[in-house]
């Protein structure tokens, strides 16, 4: 989408500047976003329970994810520190909700904001930092906010963890998988659009500049500092969102979970989903969702099987099953290491361009 | 044309696996749900306990099941990985009528799922917090679906506080025993902490700060050093086993007197082989009223039940595999009840585990605690015992060989009783 | 002020902080030369670490030969690494590479577990007196040996790279790949070796933390230890490193002393690192020692 030269076909010419950035390069591709949504709505009444469980991860995870690709992908930054935000939109609209008696409607942006202000304030000092200082800096926060959580009980419920509200509209309680599914569904559009949008403005323009070569653009006048403070800030504002509807999906929220392990599962979706991609970041997600799902059905076919007694694998076969999705993410990244959203444009440009393709 | 078969290849195995992966059994069984942690970081007590549930499934259906119906038992292991444990609980909710679960973190994300669809959840997580069906004690959530065979966390620690009491008596010390807690800054070792704490006063202790030491192995002198500064006499080791062999070591070799006090997850039989002479002397509670290696009546069911998974009888079980058993028998048990008073389903299930007091298995008399738990309190065991490690010699060779030439021993020291206190109830 | 407990606490953090400087040391030599923050460096403390356990308890081979063949075994691990892996990856994003590293580190993580099981294992005893007495304090004698090898380490790293040619070729591919290549250094060599180095020093450490605390699948978190002593040191030097794991390790120490003794805030062991690093990083971005990159247009 934008923020990448899209491929124009022939004649599809642009007159006017407002045309040229619009978030959707060609009307096919808005007509194909608008079926995709309505064939998702549609996703309640057709799979089941477990399919639309993962279809939910999949919707809070790929928010949180989008936050961190504008971080990362876009602005140039690197953050090992990103399930930390994540559990503190989760724990911050558990207790708006809770202790403050906030509808649940309202509690999910606000959580959103107070992670925005945790962010701006680790994005202050961040934001001179470069590569590697970088990273072990949110390293650093990772794990000065788990211990903020661990040691704060008014907040988090220390051991015991807080129980979180469902959602619910004017009184209206939504509850159910299949309900909760729209909700989800709509705060995935309406931030995924606003990121898309975000890189058309001239603050998205500027973080990309800064992403690209940063002594021209601080040269031509872009302030370093303020953008990428605030690319830590509008991050961190995904992942609380993203965090507080895993909130209130679950029903509880506790300390245990939002480890170092879950922060570098945010950075896999993104790398493989393509960095600097929007789109890029649903596919990512959704492959590092499904990725352990399709090894645990793989593994389950073949215990028992003919294999499984020639190789007498018994339980090798769970290990075996790890080492795979380890090995995957290898090779993935050996043979497209630009990612899906390279691969995706790749296939797109082939039949595009069929027969002259090569 | 490469990128298009790999994206075609790749995507026809993903839709292919998807399309297996839900898999609705329509059999004639009671489905079952089991999550166990095979592979991921708590693998070393999770295998065991995991195996002595799948084993136990396996024994129950080859006696015929349950009320004529075998046990249609899903087995995932889910790594410890949260996310993996709700996509297999949606594979299973709508089917399965209860299921046996394992840790902190499964347990705790799925609490208001199973509460909501009403699936009796039988955890090896003893936190005292799922122990109020109702609310209203100090735990404010509900749980009246959480079931779990054991003394909870803190009843367990307080059992060590109150042995450390009358040991402080019979040593004849003077003045007051220092206590201190030492554990990580993480939701399980601190789920205990603040009740043993408040019981420690309560007996007299004077309570020292206490030191933290992380989840994982490392080096630990400072936290020895200081503790031997502080002149503390009991200490309680909150963490799990392989931190807790580190800390045992290191202070060993600083030269700390001090009884340790272990937890249920942090001390067994392989810890005491990895610790070695370290590990001599640590008291630690144990869920049930034997080890492997006794010869009480209903330890011969237990090695019937290990015969499923090691037919030549020689394996040694750890007493994770023995709770384990335990808690899917009393699961079993509740579901005969189930099928004689309504059919088998969630809720009868969980009416069934009120029906008997001071129950044990049919044919683990010896074994298996009597427990009891009713529709207010589903605290079960306020009875367990004490056991101390006896390590002699080296400890290379497999546990089994271990224990058999008698280099590692455990010796029950007391057999705890607590009061059913209802301020000690839900934390 | 208790003198004595502080002063064994430093001695103690100064022989912990040699291992972590060590590991650190490995981390920042892949780093300067190829770019890549490898995630997979506990790992290879592990690899080692169940190598040489494998060797005494399969074969009961006495312990130093165990080691030397373990860290041969690791050199070779870490070239085959990067020759398989890490080769065809050359040239392309580093964040890519990084997450290969990541990738690398479970396939690991299982393959250990499978290959060894999930439980702690002790090592045999190896030396005839498990502790020994320094300046009153008792410690481990495997971390008398580990200190005195680390210091070896040091001082062979140190004369490798401002004496041997192969030692100025990884200084001149970390500064400019492309400068050095047209000087016709072999830079494949070069990453291979640095990979192949960096495995092999780690093992050390791990079969070190292994011999005190046991071997078991958690031990690759003692790599996590690692950053803040490399932040702290700089990334330009392999002694800056080095001196990051020596504060680190007296750092955490002296936290826990400070605590225990009158904050009373509890946890500064695993903390304090980390808010000192971030205090340290507002000050000075570039670390302690790290040199500042002056940046031309």
């Amino acid at each position: 989408m934008a923020g990448t030269v899209a491929l124009r076909p022939c004649g599809d010419f642009r007159t006017s500047y407002g045309s040229d950035q619009t978030v959707f390069p060609t009307r096919m591709s808005l007509a194909f976003c608008v079926l995709g949504v309505a064939a998702l709505s549609l996703a309640p009444f057709v799979f089941g329970k477990y399919v639309l469980s993962l279809l939910i991860q999949i919707g809070y995870l790929g928010i949180a994810a989008l936050g961190l690709n504008i971080l990362v992908g876009f602005t140039g930054q690197i953050s090992i520190g990103h399930a930390a935000f994540f559990g503190f939109g989760a724990f911050a609209s558990a207790f708006i909700s809770n202790k403050l008696n906030v509808p649940v409607f309202f509690a999910i942006p606000l959580a959103g904001l107070a992670t925005t202000a945790v962010g701006l304030l680790f994005g202050v000092p961040a934001a001179r930092l470069k590569g590697l200082y970088l990273a072990i800096a949110t390293l650093a926060a990772q794990f000065i906010l788990q211990d903020f959580f661990a040691r704060a009980g008014w907040f988090t419920g220390g051991v015991a963890g807080t129980a979180a509200k469902s959602f619910s509209v004017f009184g209206v309680e939504i509850s159910g998988d299949q309900h909760y599914f729209y909700v989800v569904l709509a705060y995935l559009v309406i931030l995924y659009l606003a990121a898309a949008n975000l890189m058309r403005t001239r603050d998205g323009r500027a973080l990309v500049a800064v992403r690209d070569h940063y002594l021209s653009a601080e040269m031509m006048g872009i302030n370093l500092t303020k953008y990428r403070t605030m690319s830590f800030g509008v991050s961190a504002f995904y992942a609380g969102i993203g965090g507080a509807l895993y909130a209130h999906y679950l029903g509880f929220v506790s300390v245990e979970g939002f480890d170092i392990l879950f922060s570098i599962q945010f950075l896999a979706m993104i790398i493989i989903g393509g960095l600097g991609s929007v789109m890029g970041t649903l596919m990512g997600t959704v492959f590092m969702v499904l990725l352990p799902e399709v090894m645990g059905g793989l593994a389950k076919m073949l215990s028992g099987s003919a294999i499984d007694r020639l190789l007498s694998l018994n339980e090798g076969i769970v290990f075996l099953r790890e080492m795979t999705i380890g090995a995957v993410i290898v090779l993935f990244l050996i043979f497209e290491p630009d990612g899906l959203a390279h691969r995706w444009r790749q296939i797109r440009a082939y039949w595009k361009l069929y027969p002259f393709s090569h | 044309m490469r990128t298009n078969t790999t994206a075609a290849a790749l995507l026809l195995s993903a839709g292919a696996m998807l399309s297996v992966a839900p898999v609705a059994t329509l059999g004639q069984g009671i489905p079952v749900g089991h999550l166990t942690d095979f592979s991921g970081p708590t693998a070393d007590v999770g295998g065991p306990y995991g195996q002595g549930v799948a084993d136990a499934i396996a024994y129950i259906n080859r006696q015929g099941g349950v009320g004529g119906k075998k046990l249609e038992a899903e087995t995932v292991d889910y790594s410890y990985q949260v996310p993996r444990a709700i996509a297999a609980y949606k594979n299973w909710s709508g089917r399965v009528v209860a299921i046996q679960g394992w840790g902190t973190a499964d347990t705790e994300a799925l609490v208001g799922f199973i509460t909501k669809d009403k699936i009796p959840y039988y955890s090896a997580s003893y936190a005292a917090t799922l122990t109020d069906p109702v609310g209203g004690s100090k735990s404010d959530k509900a749980t009246p679906y959480n079931f779990f065979y054991g003394p909870t966390y803190s009843d367990a620690a307080r059992g060590l506080v109150q042995w450390a009491a009358e040991d402080w008596k019979k040593k004849g010390g003077q003045g007051k025993g220092k206590y201190v807690h030492m554990g990580a800054n993480h939701p399980y070792p601190n789920s205990p902490k603040a009740a043993a704490e408040e019981y420690a006063k309560e007996l007299g202790f004077e309570v020292l700060a206490p030191i933290q030491f992380a989840l994982t192995p490392g080096d630990y002198t400072a936290q020895c050093l200081t503790l031997k500064q502080s002149g503390a006499h009991y200490a309680y080791l909150g963490n799990t086993a392989g931190s807790n062999i580190s800390v045992l070591k290191a202070c060993q070799t600083v030269g700390v007197q001090v009884q340790f006090l272990g937890n249920v997850w942090g001390m067994d039989e392989n810890a005491m082989k990895a610790a070695g002479s370290a590990a001599n002397n640590v008291v630690y509670p144990v869920r049930t009223s034997a080890i492997w290696t006794d010869k009480v009546p209903g330890m011969a069911l237990m090695r019937e039940i290990s015969k499923m998974s090691d037919p030549g009888g020689t394996a040694y079980r750890a007493s994770h595999y023995i709770a384990g058993v335990c808690s899917t028998l009393f699961m079993k048990e509740a579901m005969e009840w189930a099928v004689a008073n309504g059919g088998v389903t969630g809720d009868n299930i969980r009416k069934g585990m009120y029906v008997k007091q001071n129950w044990t298995p049919k044919g683990t008399e010896g074994v298996c605690k009597p427990s009891t738990w009713t529709a207010q309190d589903h605290r079960s065991n306020l009875q367990f015992d004490l056991y101390r490690v006896e390590v002699k010699g080296a400890t290379d060779g497999s546990i089994g060989d271990l224990i058999a030439k008698g280099a590692i021993q455990m010796k029950r020291v007391a057999t705890i009783e607590l009061p059913r206190k209802k301020e000690w109830h839900g934390w | 002020m208790e003198w004595t407990l502080l002063f064994h606490l430093v001695l103690s953090g100064l022989i912990v902080g040699a291992l972590y400087g060590v590991v650190a040391m490995c981390f920042v030599l892949i780093y300067k030369a190829s770019q890549v923050v490898n995630f997979a460096q506990g790992e290879f403390m592990l690899i080692g670490a169940w190598a040489c356990w494998w060797l005494l308890v399969k074969f009961q081979l006495p312990f130093v030969l165990a080691f030397l063949v373990t860290l041969a075994f690791m050199m070779l691990f870490g070239l085959l690494i990067q020759v398989v892996v890490l080769k065809p990856l050359i040239g392309e994003p580093v964040i890519s590479v990084i997450m290969v590293t990541i990738g690398l580190s479970i396939f690991f993580q299982a393959l250990m577990k499978w290959m060894f099981g999930v439980s702690a294992q002790p090592f045999p005893p190896i030396f005839a007196a498990p502790d020994m007495n320094l300046f009153g304090l008792q410690i481990k004698t495997v971390y008398a040996m580990s200190t005195l090898i680390s210091i070896g380490i040091m001082l062979a790293f140190a004369w490798f790279f401002k004496f041997s040619r192969m030692g100025l070729a990884m200084r001149a591919t970390a500064f400019n790949q492309q400068v050095a290549q047209s000087l016709g250094i072999s830079v494949r060599k070069v990453f291979a070796l640095s990979w192949g180095i960096s495995a092999m020093v780690s093992a050390l450490a791990g079969v070190v933390v292994g011999v005190v605390s046991g071997v078991s699948p958690a031990l690759s978190f003692f790599g996590i230890k690692v950053f803040p002593a490399v932040i702290l040191g700089g990334l330009d030097s392999i002694v800056g490193a080095v001196v990051g794991g020596l504060v680190i390790g007296v750092l955490e120490n002296v936290a826990h002393y400070a605590d225990s003794q009158w904050l009373r805030w509890g946890n500064l062991y695993e903390i304090a690192p980390f808010y000192v690093l971030i205090l340290i990083l507002m000050v000075r971005p570039y670390g302690l020692f790290g040199t500042r990159d002056i940046e031309r247009v």
